[in-house]
């Protein structure tokens, strides 16, 4: 495991250079859909890879200790062990990435991980998501609280008034004392790609948040208009890349919302190794946020295995 | 002139069928071509089929009058089927018949398209296809009588052997050599630098690319673009090459890099090597990268990137290459007109603007044929011009002795001697310089020097100064009528006549200058598209006998008005009101150099004018082994020819300005520029 972003002073002067032009990047991210042409064993093997990369998320306003400890056993055991052992990888531990929660369900994940004796880590969103529109001493309470009751990664909201309206020095310093705030746990920024208006924006908006030592950029909450898009993640990618081709720093990249059948999570490894390479391809610098895709790539496995395809009610619920 | 429509329409659904053997013939044959693109083509031109009698009236097929017309076009070996069809389509759409002799990549594929156009309902003979050696049947074809008109399409020693073989039978030929021609790609400071390398690495490393890419990169982002590059690179498959012969040349050339220190290559004189090579330049300031940008003998297109709308424009505008694409690359489309400049074309296909070379005005007959005479190049136009001997007659009466207009001045000519100018009778009625290769080579300096300038200058200042020439001409008219009379015989009336004519004609043509407009192509991506038509440079004329004034003035203000500098030379029977017309240019305020007037032997001065690689086109009146000189020797370096034999020609009524006639005059004083910039 390469080390951590340290993050590095702000550079304004990089920001203010940023010039992304749409079109071009359109039609990059028309190019990469049609990249993948994997089948039979090599798709599953990609499938297995995405699974492995997952943050199986629950963010519903009714999550109960109950869904969640039924999210984390579903997470320790993602594929159907049958189905797994037909293509002799039950004991590769496939599992996915992290699992992924609102902050007062934080303990109920940890406890029910503990129980199946996982050492799956739980990630938490803080600082007044999915908006971000609280005072900064609730925000960083916030990810305290949750780093208290034991999350191993956080996954912050930036302010995006201050991106949109070009305060760079602000949000840079509020990234910061998040960062601050998590310590030794991981850090993903989620810039809300969606409300952020030109492509311009979100690379100036995936640089400031590097520099302020986020580990993991995120495209968005899940919860706007917009979430992960193609275009959108090739403008993030690049800046990823900027980054390292200038601090040799690496960061992770995440989109999360929208993603629901295995042949978009192809595409989004394909886009990774385009464009970053195989180092990114692992799940401590790429994950995919998404619930019901689990069940799409299982169905996948499940028809590459038997040759028919599964309803839905056949694989075991998350 | 069948429903085309119909035809059209049966060919874009069998084209949809047969799809899948067409593109897998296509690759057999080593010449990959996209279906959907030639659905394309047949589209737009379809169109153009239905709406030719609305929009372009006045105009009819070449050659077309009771005999059958024929249009042929030949194609190099390694051109693409698309280059093939966009010459055939339009050929086809504005009626004509059309003889495709197709080159050994595109043979099987043009076949089956014949054979589909044959069923969808085509009559027989109105497309045929010849295979066989491009360059013997080429010479072959056209020695038929029915061929009207020839366009190649390819690479560049094939069209020059083509124009040496069809010189002088009476055909017009234009050459596309878009292959091999050397494309800048140009990365400024303000692009999108992640595209732009996304861009490079797409087009500069494909097997069978039109074009090869010269990479110019601005030094203040010069390491963000070889990082990126590299890591690109890094990360690709390997490119086979086209032939394995290709592998040497590849090879002799990294090793000749290497030696010269495996820094970017300095010059790039020579063919461009064919293979994965992309040479890689820096520059500092946004001139020079455009400076770096047109230092090619090439003019085909050029890929240019920045966000900056100002500097992308200003680009576009100086980049002396027939297509721009801003942000962007390859972008082919029918409507978006693809000329070659400089040594890469001299006609342009595509749009409205590439159909004009398969048309002819319909007032004018259709040119006739000849056999190429046996001329000997290396002597033609060498004869020295007769000697003047005084004789010894009334000195009451001598003669009056000329002066040539070069560079804005009056002069004698550099050899110093005088030809004589003889009157109807044939009495020697005066005396001009006898000019030679040296005038022509100081009014072409004096020409470069101010024609850039002129160009610059904004439509309505050309008007006013083509307006203040019609001016001056109205008040010299009674001493402009008078010279005609004695030169020519006219009476004076009618010579009266011609110069009330050339005054309307200078008029017309003041008003042109900022009517006459490009256009704005409408193509499929999604963007803004620019057809842009520009003066061509300098301008070699030379005149014809008939109407002497009324014809030069005519050609001098429809080559001036469109920002060109002309030299004429004055037909060697009746030079006299060429030669009173200068004190007309004199006290207008046209730029001294725009205009040139230079006298002397007809033959002498077009080899002069030939010979001369900063004159971009020459408008030819003359004998038949001066069009067949010309076709000879101004394959390379390519010039854009506009030739008439006088012998045999219907002779063109300069008195009847016909609305089509003064179309073509404009359409070959001008080329064309197309900039594509993708937007939203």
């Amino acid at each position: 495991m390469s080390a951590r972003n340290p993050g590095m002073p702000l550079d304004l002067e990089w920001v203010s250079k940023v010039r992304v032009n749409t079109q071009a990047v359109l039609k990059r991210a028309q190019q990469i859909q049609g990249r993948n042409k994997n089948k039979k064993q090599w798709q599953a093997a990609w499938l297995l890879r995405a699974v492995t990369c997952i943050d199986l998320t629950t963010l519903a306003g009714d999550d109960t200790p109950g869904n969640v400890h039924r999210l984390c056993m579903k997470a320790t055991q993602p594929v159907r062990y049958d189905l797994l052992k037909s293509m002799d990888m039950q004991d590769k531990g496939v599992t996915t990435a992290a699992v992924c929660v609102y902050p007062s369900r934080v303990a109920d994940a940890v406890k029910s991980l503990k129980a199946a004796n996982s050492s799956l880590p739980v990630a938490s969103v803080a600082t007044g998501f999915p908006a971000g529109q609280t005072s900064l001493k609730t925000r960083l309470e916030e990810v305290r609280m949750a780093v208290e009751d034991g999350a191993m990664e956080i996954d912050i909201v930036i302010n995006r008034t201050l991106a949109l309206t070009g305060q760079w020095e602000a949000m840079y310093e509020e990234v910061c004392q998040f960062r601050e705030a998590c310590g030794e746990t991981h850090m993903k920024s989620i810039l809300a790609i969606g409300e952020l208006g030109t492509y311009t924006n979100v690379y100036k908006a995936s640089l400031v948040a590097m520099m302020a030592g986020s580990d993991f950029i995120k495209t968005s909450t899940g919860k706007e208009s917009v979430n992960a898009t193609y275009p959108v993640a090739i403008v993030m990618v690049r800046a990823i890349r900027d980054y390292f081709l200038k601090t040799g720093h690496k960061v992770g990249f995440k989109p999360a919302g929208g993603i629901r059948t295995a042949k978009e999570s192809l595409v989004w490894l394909t886009l990774m190794k385009e464009e970053l390479g195989d180092e990114w391809l692992s799940p401590h610098l790429f994950r995919l946020g998404a619930s019901s895709l689990l069940a799409d790539i299982e169905r996948q496995i499940y028809h590459h295995v038997t040759g028919c395809y599964a309803a839905y009610h056949q694989m075991p619920m998350a | 002139m069948l429903c085309i429509i119909c035809i059209t329409c049966v060919l874009v659904s069998s084209l949809q069928r047969h799809g899948q053997c067409l593109s897998e013939l296509c690759d057999l044959a080593q010449s990959p071509s996209s279906p959907s693109a030639l659905v394309r083509l047949l589209q737009y031109y379809s169109g153009w089929a239905q709406l030719r009698d609305s929009l372009i009236p006045d105009w009819t097929p070449r050659g077309k009058c009771c005999t059958t017309v024929i249009v042929k076009l030949v194609v190099s070996d390694d051109c693409s089927l698309y280059s093939l069809m966009l010459k055939v389509l339009p050929a086809l759409a504005m009626g004509n018949a059309v003889v495709a002799i197709p080159g050994v990549g595109t043979a099987p594929p043009v076949l089956l398209l014949a054979q589909l156009f044959v069923e969808a309902g085509l009559p027989a003979g109105v497309l045929n296809v010849v295979t066989g050696s491009v360059l013997s049947l080429g010479s072959k074809v056209a020695q038929n009588p029915h061929v009207s008109y020839v366009t190649y399409s390819g690479n560049k020693k094939d069209g020059e052997i083509l124009c040496r073989a069809t010189a002088g039978m009476g055909v017009p030929v234009s050459l596309s050599l878009s292959l091999g021609a050397t494309c800048p790609f140009i990365i400024f400071e303000s692009a999108d630098i992640d595209s732009a390398v996304d861009g490079v690495i797409e087009t500069a490393f494909k097997k069978n690319r039109e074009c090869q890419w010269m990479l110019c990169v601005q030094e203040s982002v010069w390491d963000s673009v070889v990082a990126r590059l590299k890591v690109r690179m890094a990360g690709m498959k390997s490119v086979p090459l086209l032939a394995e012969g290709d592998r040497k040349l590849v090879d002799a050339a990294v090793q000749e890099a290497q030696q010269q220190g495996a820094t970017p290559l300095l010059h790039l004189c020579g063919d461009p090597i064919p293979g994965p090579l992309l040479p890689l330049l820096s520059f500092r300031s946004h001139g020079e990268g455009v400076t770096l940008g047109n230092h090619s003998p090439h003019g085909q297109a050029a890929s240019l990137w920045t966000e900056d709308l100002t500097l992308a424009l200003e680009a576009a505008k100086s980049l002396s290459v027939g297509a721009v694409w801003v942000n962007s690359h390859s972008v082919m489309d029918p409507s978006l007109p693809l000329s070659g400049h400089k040594e890469s074309g001299n006609c342009i296909d595509g749009g409205k603007e590439g159909l004009f070379q398969f048309l002819r005005p319909s007032s004018l007959p259709p040119l006739p044929r000849s056999s190429p005479a046996s001329v000997d190049y290396s002597t033609f136009g060498t004869a020295a011009s007769a000697a003047i001997i005084p004789e010894g007659s009334n000195s009451s009466s001598t003669p009056r002795s000329y002066l040539q207009y070069v560079g804005g001045k009056q002069c004698k000519s550099e050899s110093g001697s005088s030809v004589c100018v003889l009157a109807p009778g044939g009495t020697v009625l005066a005396y001009c310089p006898d000019g030679g290769r040296k005038d022509v080579r100081n009014a072409v300096e004096a020409a470069i020097k101010v024609q850039p300038g002129w160009m610059k200058k904004s439509p309505v200042a050309r008007a006013q100064s083509l307006f203040s020439l019609a001016e001056t001409l109205e008040l010299k008219r009674r001493d402009m009528a008078v010279s005609l009379h004695s030169q020519t015989g006219l009476s004076l009336e009618k010579a009266d006549m011609e110069v009330e004519l050339s005054i309307a004609q200078l008029c017309d043509w003041a008003a042109r200058c900022d009517k006459e407009r490009g256009g704005v192509p409408s193509v499929p991506q999604s963007g803004s598209a620019l057809s842009i038509p520009e003066a061509l440079g300098v301008v070699g004329v030379v005149l014809p006998d008939s109407s002497p004034l009324l014809s030069m003035v005519s050609l001098l203000a429809a080559a001036v008005a469109m920002g060109n500098a002309v030299i004429m030379v004055p037909s060697p029977k009746y030079p006299l009101p060429a030669l009173e017309f200068i004190q007309v240019l004199q006290s207008s305020d046209l730029p001294g150099g725009v205009v040139s007037i230079i006298t002397g032997g007809r033959d002498q001065l077009t080899q002069a004018l030939a010979n001369h690689s900063v004159i971009k086109a020459i408008w030819y009146w003359g004998s038949m082994e001066g069009c067949q000189f010309l076709q000879h020797t101004c394959a390379s370096p390519l010039k854009s020819l506009w030739l008439h034999c006088q012998e045999k020609d219907g002779v063109r009524d300069w008195a009847q300005p016909h609305a089509s006639l003064q179309e073509e005059m404009w359409r070959q004083a001008v080329q064309w520029k197309s900039v594509w910039i993708p937007t939203a």
